[in-house]
């Protein structure tokens, strides 16, 4: 083995093996170790054959697997020259949509031939065509292009403060407080109003009672909170299909090609399966995907049951779906303050007819009409007149 | 102390070079690599003995093989439960 190392022979994995030692030699090392072998007393016996020539060697009589290895490298290389994923990175106000669809204009879209997509093309066309973009990069590896952006500091929207503007009921209720920052109220706790009745007007009278006053035109503000009643309802049946496992899990391969799917390892057909996605990656090596996907997904199987629900049982899941469903209509701000439920029970069913008192801020600015407008620079009258 | 040691004192250079010194490496306690050796001596699962010019270095273990060898350096794999220099 010394002498073998200094002759250049190329020798590794050495370890003890029957009466001798075992060692894996390179092929053009062969000769050498024969001869080191042979100038020290050993004998050389050949164990087996690995690595790649020795693979071709043992499949060179198999044609089919050849032409097929051939096939798929062929196919591999037509398919590689081809986009098949084209991703955005970093839009936020920008859409997906947007920006790929511009991309499609300059032949860049997925199944685009990778050499008509000139990628510093699709750069300094995206700039010109969003104001809001103020740094892009369109990255090709492999079959996918990345297009990382930058966007520019979002304009604030500057609220016309000149534009007279009222603030008026966007639905009727019971007043029940009123906030106004900028205008003259015209409601008070109490005062059942409209959906369009001002609630803060924009007309501010301005000089001290007994001389001249004017009366300007502003944009009101303000929070104005009252209680208004929603009608709701639902129903239940008594009847209903609920889902029971039977224990059985299988694990299923399905492979996506744009919108079809191919299910690759059919389930039985006569049972109901309940499917739930694990992984979803595409087919590809290393940089260079396919327009393939394969999902892995696990199937559950399951018998629906006949089920069945009393009187009570229904009305007291109607409560709380009437509950959730006002809770809705009240959103962050508003609060339900009570629902009052009338049951209707049939013989297969229960309906439920609500009306849930809400306390929520009705107020929604409304500008001024045009004439009033004008006269926003100042409307001169004398008190009492 | 030698005046070729000295030397590599004096001018900080590689004493694995200058002076032939083996070059031992040791990745936790299953693998070693000896680099600069005059040859493999002895060899079995247990033991390997491996020829420098610091004397004859011991490796102890068990399920000992020889990864690779080559006449700069010796990597050896296993579970190395100890060195020693035989002199």
């Amino acid at each position: 083995m010394n002498m073998a190392s200094y002759g250049n022979a190329v020798f590794w994995h050495v370890q003890t093996g029957g009466m001798g030692i075992e060692m894996k030699t390179s092929l053009g090392s062969m000769e050498e170790m024969e001869y080191y072998a042979e100038k020290t007393g050993c004998k050389v016996e050949i164990l087996g054959y690995g690595g790649l020539p020795a693979k071709f060697r043992r499949f060179r009589k198999r044609q089919a697997l050849l032409y097929g290895s051939l096939c798929f490298g062929g196919i591999l290389c037509l398919l590689s020259s081809f986009v098949w994923v084209v991703d955005v990175e970093g839009n936020e106000r920008l859409s997906k949509e947007e920006i790929l669809a511009v991309c499609k204009e300059m032949h860049l879209y997925p199944g685009a031939w990778k050499r008509n997509v000139d990628t510093d093309d699709v750069t300094k066309t995206l700039l010109e065509s969003f104001s809001d973009i103020s740094w892009v990069s369109v990255g090709m590896e492999g079959t996918d292009v990345t297009i990382r952006l930058t966007e520019t500091i979002e304009k604030k929207e500057m609220v016309e403060k000149k534009t007279p503007t009222d603030i008026v009921a966007s639905q009727g209720g019971i007043i029940e407080q009123v906030t106004a920052e900028r205008g003259t109220p015209l409601v008070q706790p109490g005062d059942v109003v409209e959906k369009g009745d001002v609630l803060i007007s924009s007309d501010v009278t301005i000089g001290l009672e007994g001389e001249e006053q004017q009366t300007v035109h502003i944009a009101a503000a303000g929070t104005v909170t009252a209680k208004i009643w929603a009608e709701l309802s639902e129903e239940l049946p008594l009847s209903y299909q609920e889902k029971k496992f039977d224990g059985r899990v299988k694990e299923n391969h399905v492979l996506l090609f744009r919108d079809t799917e191919i299910d690759l390892i059919h389930p039985d057909g006569k049972t109901l399966w309940e499917r739930k996605t694990i992984t979803e990656k595409p087919v590809g090596l290393g940089d260079f995907h396919l327009p393939f996907s394969l999902r892995k997904e696990r199937l559950r199987a399951y018998e629906n049951q006949e089920k069945t629900r009393t009187e009570e049982q229904a009305k007291q899941q109607l409560e709380n779906i009437l509950q959730k469903k006002a809770e809705e209509y009240a959103g962050k701000n508003g609060t339900v303050e009570n629902i009052e439920i009338e049951y209707d029970v049939f013989t297969d069913r229960v309906c439920a007819k609500g009306t849930a008192a809400i306390s929520l801020p009705i107020g929604k600015e409304q500008e001024k009409g045009f004439d009033a407008a004008n006269e926003s620079d100042g409307t001169k009258h004398a008190n009492g007149e | 102390m030698g005046v070729g040691k000295e030397v590599v004192k004096k001018l900080d250079l590689p004493k694995e070079i200058v002076l032939d010194m083996p070059l031992i490496s040791l990745v936790g306690r299953e693998e070693i690599s000896v680099e600069n050796h005059k040859g493999l001596l002895e060899y079995s699962e247990e033991k390997i003995r491996i020829g420098t010019k610091a004397g004859s270095l011991c490796i102890h273990g068990t399920g000992m093989i020889l990864e690779q060898m080559t006449a700069d350096c010796i990597v050896a794999k296993g579970s190395i439960s100890g060195l020693e220099y035989l002199s």
